[in-house]
């Protein structure tokens, strides 16, 4: 109710006095409500009532969002025992464990790598970051087309050394992998700028003295380096999972989930169920809130190992 | 790898010798090599697309593929923009870019104004309720959005893709950050002079916030232009596609001819990366700063 840094209390008691000095007219009690209004209606209306009424949707059956049938957990239990939902759960699995681990790594090594490299650092930055920026379903299109079977480019190079043709995007397991890589391609600048964000921020007195002491730079990297990074790898691994959960445009147009399926995750799933005939908004908004609580799941778990390491 | 490079810049006889003498330039040379390696993985694939929207089928069905094309001719690109409606498309993308940026700027600086530099009731609610629905991304609440966006009749229309993203948390973090650091002195005396509450923001406030306020314009530009989940769902008729709806729909469906979807890709490449040319500094430390993505 007290607005803006006012000094002190006037009485409402005493009108003349609150007239004479004016310390909080209305205008001024009611601005920052006016100010906040429009970002949060837009807030309100389109995250957070979806966000409560997400759980609502499924305990409910519905074609239309227009009647809805009551069905308490059903759609959980029908979820659970779907055959195509578990395969799409073992493929998401698949590529965050991997996506996780991959972009992580490169990203230590990229940041170390830029870190160290004096000439030409803002140039090899530039272009590590650059596929950030670029439309990902733009990215799964033209890695797609590179890595077509039989006229792509990667082949055509591989086909020059003797490497073969492998079916890139034919085989399921290959396929995966090569959504990893090229989800690794898009996001890795991005994990690797907030690394050397890190990296840098680390006193630079602490190499000064190792380096009186004559340590060289592999016991630099792994006594110091590595371990006052682990705050820093913590945000991106948190951040490369939630990515990994998310991944969807890329593949669309990289794979589009397959060959059968195989590249398939929750969110094309949670996106078919609800917008391709047969419509299942239930089903869809069960997967949604299943994917809801393993992100926030792994984002706490992830969060308590940090503080715990922090804290010891 | 390393070695072979080596070679060339030392003696071949006593090589051993003046590596081990020379033991950084060895470090030196692998990193170089790696981050060189790197900058081939992402420029290869950015700079074939970009040659190869100038071929026509034939040129890109050739085995080996050609590394330029015949000429740089710009047939694919105005025959996909006049033949396969990509100038509408193209159109929708702009209009809802800048459509949602503007919004975006105004209503995210008048929230993180209000959240920092009031004292009111509920505001540190309000800014941890903004912070934490950055940890609700719209993949796990689609259909609900929907649900709503529907009910509001904004489906198919360039509002429903405009509004609903419109007030990003991470918009109000930046820039109420950016805000804490202005004087409260400099608001004072703009309220001293007579100034009201908005006009102080608009004549006060809003200029200070000028670097952040471009960040923060960066950023929702690529955002939007790149957005894609959101725009699949609301854009069911043709009329209201973006350009990256328009380039995924229509290589799926192989309706429009491969050379022609490779010239819409580079359009959706160039801005951003013409963006980036003039703005890296600005990306660079606005993530470093903030961990938002761009």
């Amino acid at each position: 109710m007290t607005a803006t840094p006012v000094q002190e209390r006037p009485r409402a008691r005493r009108p003349a006095t609150a007239k004479r000095r004016r310390p909080r007219p209305l205008g001024l009690r009611l601005a920052p409500y006016l100010f906040l209004l429009p970002n949060m209606l837009i807030f309100g209306v389109f995250t957070i009532y979806p966000a409560v009424n997400g759980f609502n949707l499924s305990l409910y059956d519905s074609r239309n969002l227009r009647t809805f049938n009551y069905v308490g957990t059903r759609n959980y239990e029908r979820i659970l025992s779907d055959e195509q939902f578990l395969s799409v759960v073992v493929n998401t699995l698949l590529f965050v464990v991997a996506f996780v681990a991959v972009s992580t790594t490169l990203s230590v090594l990229f940041a170390v790598l830029l870190d160290a490299q004096k000439r030409g650092r803002a140039f090899f930055r530039a272009v590590l970051f650059l596929p950030v920026l670029l439309s990902p379903v733009i990215v799964g299109l033209v890695w797609g087309w590179l890595l077509d079977r039989n006229t792509g480019l990667v082949n055509s190079v591989l086909g020059t050394v003797g490497l073969g043709q492998p079916g890139w995007l034919v085989e399921p397991r290959l396929a995966l992998s090569a959504v990893v890589l090229v989800g690794v391609w898009t996001h890795l600048g991005f994990y690797s700028l907030i690394m050397l964000a890190g990296l840098q921020s680390i006193d630079a007195n602490l190499y000064e003295a190792a380096d009186l002491d004559g340590a060289g730079a592999w016991r630099k990297l792994t006594q110091i380096t590595l371990p006052l990074l682990k705050p820093t790898t913590m945000v991106v691994l948190i951040l490369a999972t939630i990515n990994g959960f998310q991944a969807f445009d890329f593949i669309y147009t990289l794979t589009g989930g397959g060959p059968v399926g195989a590249t398939t995750l929750i969110v094309q799933f949670i996106y078919e169920k609800a917008f391709q005939s047969p419509i299942r908004y239930g089903l869809a908004s069960a997967g949604s809130v299943l994917l809801f609580l393993t992100v926030f799941t792994i984002t706490l778990i992830n969060w308590l190992i940090g503080r715990r390491q922090e804290a010891t | 790898m390393t070695q072979s490079t080596t070679e060339t810049t030392t003696a071949p006889a006593p090589r051993w010798v003046t590596t081990r003498q020379k033991a950084p330039s060895v470090a030196d040379v692998s990193r170089v090599a790696v981050l060189a390696t790197m900058a081939i993985l992402v420029l290869v694939p950015i700079v074939w697309t970009f040659l190869s929207s100038f071929k026509t089928s034939s040129e890109l069905a050739e085995r080996p593929p050609s590394l330029l094309p015949d000429s740089f001719g710009l047939d694919n690109y105005t025959t996909a923009l006049a033949s396969f409606n990509f100038a509408i498309y193209l159109r929708n993308s702009v209009i809802v870019v800048v459509g949602a940026t503007l919004l975006t700027l105004a209503i995210n600086s008048m929230a993180a104004y209000a959240l920092a530099k009031y004292n009111f009731r509920g505001r540190d609610v309000l800014f941890m309720l903004t912070l934490a629905t950055i940890m609700i991304p719209l993949q796990v609440i689609l259909i609900p959005v929907y649900q709503v966006t529907a009910q509001l009749g904004l489906v198919n229309t360039l509002w429903g893709m405009i509004i609903p993203a419109a007030a990003t948390p991470t918009g109000v973090f930046l820039l109420r950050q950016y805000m804490l650091t202005i004087p409260d002195d400099l608001i004072q005396a703009a309220r001293i002079d007579g100034a009201g509450e908005f006009r102080t923001f608009i004549s006060v406030v809003l200029p200070i916030c000028k670097p952040a306020l471009a960040v923060l314009a960066i950023f929702s530009v690529v955002w939007r232009w790149n957005d894609f989940l959101w725009p699949l769902i609301i854009a069911q008729n043709e009329n209201v596609y973006t350009l990256p709806v328009a380039v995924a729909r229509f290589a799926g469906q192989q309706v429009v001819p491969f050379n022609l979807i490779l010239a819409m890709s580079v359009v959706s490449m160039v801005p951003v990366i013409v963006v980036f040319l003039f703005t890296q500094r600005h990306i660079v430390q606005g993530i470093a700063s903030t961990g938002i993505k761009g």
